[in-house]
C-alpha cells in the first residue's frame, strides 16, 4: 500500500539545515497495523504528516497504492486525502461551532456527496463509534472520549483505506485511551490500515508491527508478537 | 463543495460572532444609504423642478410694479401700479425675444354662486395667461375675440372656485357675481395644486377689459396694470432678456442705472437653478460620504477577514486534512465577505429608506425613490465585498496544509 523509498525531511531554521527525515525506506502492507514510536523531534509526526500527504518530502519517492504521488499537486493531494485517508488528532480538532454529525460530514461535503448519502454515511459513522444519540452536540457538551470519538467517526466517514492517528490518546486518560484503542482495533479488524504515533509503550503494543525512529531514521521495525 | 453548503458554513460562522460582522458592515451600511439618500436627493429635485415648470411654465419672467422710495419714504406694496399697457407694448417692440407677455389685474373679492359665497382672486388678462401658465382646461374654453374687445362678463374658474360653489356640478353657462357684478362662466381649468405658499386653482380668469372697467376701475385706473408674465422664446436667452427688461423699463419710467426702480423681476428659472444646485452640492457631498465610507468600509472587511483567517488558520487546517481544496477554502472566505457586505447593503438600504422618509416628511423636501438606486447599492455592496475579501481568502487558500494544523 505504501511504499517510501530514500524520503528526506530537511526543515531550514535561520542558518541551521534541520534534518527531520534522513533517507528513510519503509513500506506498509494493506490491512497492517502499524504503531511508529519514538521521542519528541525523532521524525515520526514528519514521516507520517509525509504519508498523509499533509508534507511534501524534499527527496525521494513515495508510492501510494502503486501510484507515484511526490509529483501531485495540491488539488490532488486534498483529493487523496478526502477519498483515501483519514486523520486522528491528539487534541481532536473538531470544529467548535459545528455540531457532531455536521463534524463527521465535513469530508464528506468536500467531496460533494449530497445530502441524503452524507447523513447516511455520517449516522453510520457515528453509530460505529457508538455516538449516534450525540448528532446535535457540539464539541465543547461532550466529554475528551466522546470528542475523540466523534473525530474517529469524521476519520472513516469517508470509508478510507488509510487511517492516521497522531498521538490519539495523548489527551485521555488511561480508561478512554482503553476504549478509543479498542475502536482503532476493531477497525483494524475489518481491514482498515492503521498507522499510529504515540510515545507511549503500551498503547504502541496495540500495533501488529512496531517502527522505532531516532533522529530522523528508523532503528527498529519489528513484528510485534504480543498482539 | 456545492454552494448551498458553502453558504451553510459561512452563515453558521458569522451567527457565531453576530456583534463583530454587523460592526464591520458599518462603513457598507453608511455607504449604501448614502448612495440611496443622494439618488432620491437628485431624482426629488429634477421632479420638483418639473413640477414647477408644469405649474408655473417654462422661461417666463415675472414683471411686477413695486413701491418706489420716495425721500426714504415707502410708499407700500400696493399703493403704485407703476406698469401699463404702454410700457407692455413698448417692451414688445423693443425686445425680439420676447414671445409672448400676458398683463394682468387683480383683486380679492367676494363671489356668489348658487347661494354659495367664496371668496377668490379675480384676476382679468388674455389668453396668452393660459398657454404662459400652463393652464389647461377641463372643460369649456378661452375667451373670444369679441368677448375681449367689448368688455364682456365671462369667466374662466380654477377647481377649488368650481368645488366650494358648485361642488362636483358642472359650472358652465352658470351665473357667479363677482363683487355683485354678474359673470357667465365659459370654461373650467384643471387643477394645478397648490405650492406651500398658495392654492392655484383658487382663481378666476375674466378678460383684461371687462375687469378694468367693472371690477378695479378705482384701484387700476387709466391703463395701469399689476404685473405681467414675459415669455422669452428660448431659455438662453431668459437671462440676457431680464437684464434687457430692466434697461428698458428703467428708460420709460426714467430712472438712472443705479436707482430704485418702481418695478421688479422675477425670474422662476433662477428660482428652479438655485434649487437644482442646492440638490446638486448636497449629493456631491453625500457621494464623497458614500464614496469614502464605502471604501473604508470595504478596508473594514478586508481587515476582519484577515483576522479571521488567523483566528481560524488551524480550523482551515482541519479542513485542509479531511479534502477541502484551496479553491474550497477560498470560496468559503470570499462568500463570508460577501455575506458580511450585503449584510450592509440591506441594512443600508433600510436605513436610506428611513432617511428619505424622514426628510420628506419632517423637512418637506421632495425625494424621489429610485429603484435603480436599490440595484445600484446591491451591485456596490457584493463587488466590494469580493474585491476587499479576495485577499484575505487568497491568503488562507494558500495556507500550508501542515502549517496550518499546526498553528497555534
Amino acid at each position: 500500500m505504501i511504499n517510501i523509498n530514500a524520503i528526506t525531511k530537511e526543515y531550514i531554521m535561520g542558518d541551521n539545515k534541520l534534518l527531520a527525515l534522513n533517507e528513510v525506506d519503509v513500506s506498509i502492507k494493506e490491512g497492517e497495523f502499524v504503531s511508529i514510536m519514538g521521542s519528541s523531534g525523532s521524525g515520526k509526526s514528519t514521516l507520517m504528516n509525509i504519508i498523509g500527504c499533509l508534507d511534501v518530502p524534499t527527496s525521494g519517492d513515495y508510492f501510494f497504492r502503486n501510484k507515484n504521488i511526490s509529483n501531485y499537486n495540491s488539488n490532488m493531494l486534498a483529493e487523496l486525502r478526502n477519498k483515501d485517508i483519514g486523520f486522528i488528532f491528539q487534541n481532536f480538532n473538531l470544529l467548535p461551532r459545528l455540531n457532531a454529525l455536521e463534524n463527521v460530514n465535513l469530508p464528506l461535503l468536500y467531496s460533494g456527496k449530497n445530502v441524503k448519502e452524507r447523513t447516511k454515511l455520517s449516522m453510520e459513522a457515528l453509530e460505529n463509534v457508538g455516538l449516534k444519540d450525540r448528532k446535535d452536540h457540539k464539541p465543547n457538551q461532550l466529554s475528551g472520549g466522546q470528542q475523540q470519538r466523534v473525530s474517529i467517526a469524521r476519520a472513516i466517514a469517508g470509508n478510507p483505506k488509510l487511517i492516521l492517528a497522531d498521538e490519539p490518546t495523548g489527551a485521555l486518560d488511561s480508561y478512554t485511551s482503553l476504549e478509543i484503542m479498542k475502536i482503532l482495533n476493531d477497525l483494524n479488524s475489518n481491514g482498515i490500515t492503521i498507522i499510529l504515533v504515540t510515545h507511549e509503550k503500551d498503547i504502541a503494543q496495540y500495533g501488529s508491527r512496531i517502527i522505532k525512529m531516532k533522529d530522523g531514521k528508523i532503528i527498529e521495525d519489528k513484528k510485534n508478537v504480543s498482539s | 463543495m456545492s454552494l448551498v453548503d458553502l453558504i451553510y458554513l459561512s452563515q453558521k460562522s458569522l451567527r457565531s460572532n453576530i456583534l463583530r460582522s454587523v460592526l464591520t458592515s458599518l462603513g457598507i451600511i453608511i455607504g449604501v444609504s448614502s448612495v440611496i439618500t443622494m439618488i432620491s436627493i437628485g431624482a426629488g429635485a429634477r421632479l420638483e423642478v418639473e413640477q414647477q415648470i408644469e405649474r408655473f411654465g417654462s422661461n417666463n419672467l415675472i414683471l411686477r410694479s413695486q413701491s418706489s422710495n420716495n425721500r426714504g419714504v415707502s410708499m407700500g406694496n400696493n399703493s403704485v401700479n407703476s406698469l401699463t399697457l404702454k410700457d407692455m407694448e413698448a417692451l414688445k417692440n423693443e425686445l425680439p425675444a420676447i414671445a409672448a407677455i400676458a398683463p394682468r389685474v387683480s383683486l380679492s373679492t367676494q363671489i356668489i354662486a348658487n347661494g354659495n359665497n367664496w371668496l377668490a382672486t379675480v384676476t382679468g388678462s388674455t389668453n396668452d395667461y393660459f398657454a404662459l401658465g400652463n393652464w389647461k382646461f377641463e372643460n369649456g374654453r378661452k375667451f373670444q375675440e369679441d368677448e375681449i374687445n367689448s368688455g364682456s362678463r365671462v369667466a374662466i374658474i380654477g377647481k377649488t372656485v368650481q368645488k366650494n360653489l358648485f361642488g362636483t356640478d358642472s359650472p358652465i353657462d352658470e351665473v357667479i357675481r363677482i363683487n355683485k357684478v354678474p359673470f357667465t362662466v365659459i370654461g373650467l381649468l384643471d387643477a394645478k395644486g397648490g405650492t406651500a405658499w398658495a392654492d392655484l386653482d383658487d382663481t378666476i380668469i375674466v378678460p383684461l377689459k371687462t375687469a378694468k372697467q367693472r371690477l378695479v376701475a378705482k384701484k387700476f385706473p387709466g391703463d395701469q396694470i399689476r404685473s405681467m408674465t414675459i415669455n422669452v422664446s428660448s431659455s438662453e436667452l431668459l437671462f440676457k432678456t431680464e437684464k434687457d427688461i430692466d434697461t428698458v423699463m428703467r428708460k420709460l419710467h426714467k430712472i438712472s442705472a443705479n436707482g430704485n426702480p418702481d418695478f421688479v423681476i422675477r425670474n422662476y428659472a433662477q428660482f428652479l437653478n438655485a434649487r437644482q444646485e442646492s440638490s446638486r452640492v448636497m449629493s456631491i457631498l453625500l457621494a464623497t460620504v458614500a464614496g469614502i465610507s464605502l471604501i473604508v468600509g470595504g478596508i473594514g472587511i478586508m481587515n476582519i477577514m484577515l483576522v479571521t483567517v488567523t483566528e481560524r488558520t488551524k480550523e482551515i487546517g482541519v479542513c485542509m486534512s479531511v479534502g477541502a481544496k484551496k479553491r474550497d477554502v477560498l470560496l468559503q472566505f470570499l462568500i463570508e465577505s460577501l455575506m458580511i457586505s450585503l449584510i450592509g447593503g440591506c441594512l443600508g438600504i433600510a436605513l436610506g429608506l428611513g432617511v428619505i422618509f424622514g426628510v420628506s416628511e419632517y423637512f418637506n423636501w421632495k425625494m424621489s425613490l429610485d429603484y435603480m438606486s436599490l440595484v445600484l447599492s446591491f451591485v456596490f455592496s457584493s463587488s466590494i465585498g469580493v474585491i476587499f475579501g479576495f485577499y484575505p481568502a487568497r491568503k488562507a487558500a494558500s495556507l500550508n496544509p501542515i502549517d496550518a494544523l499546526r498553528y497555534e
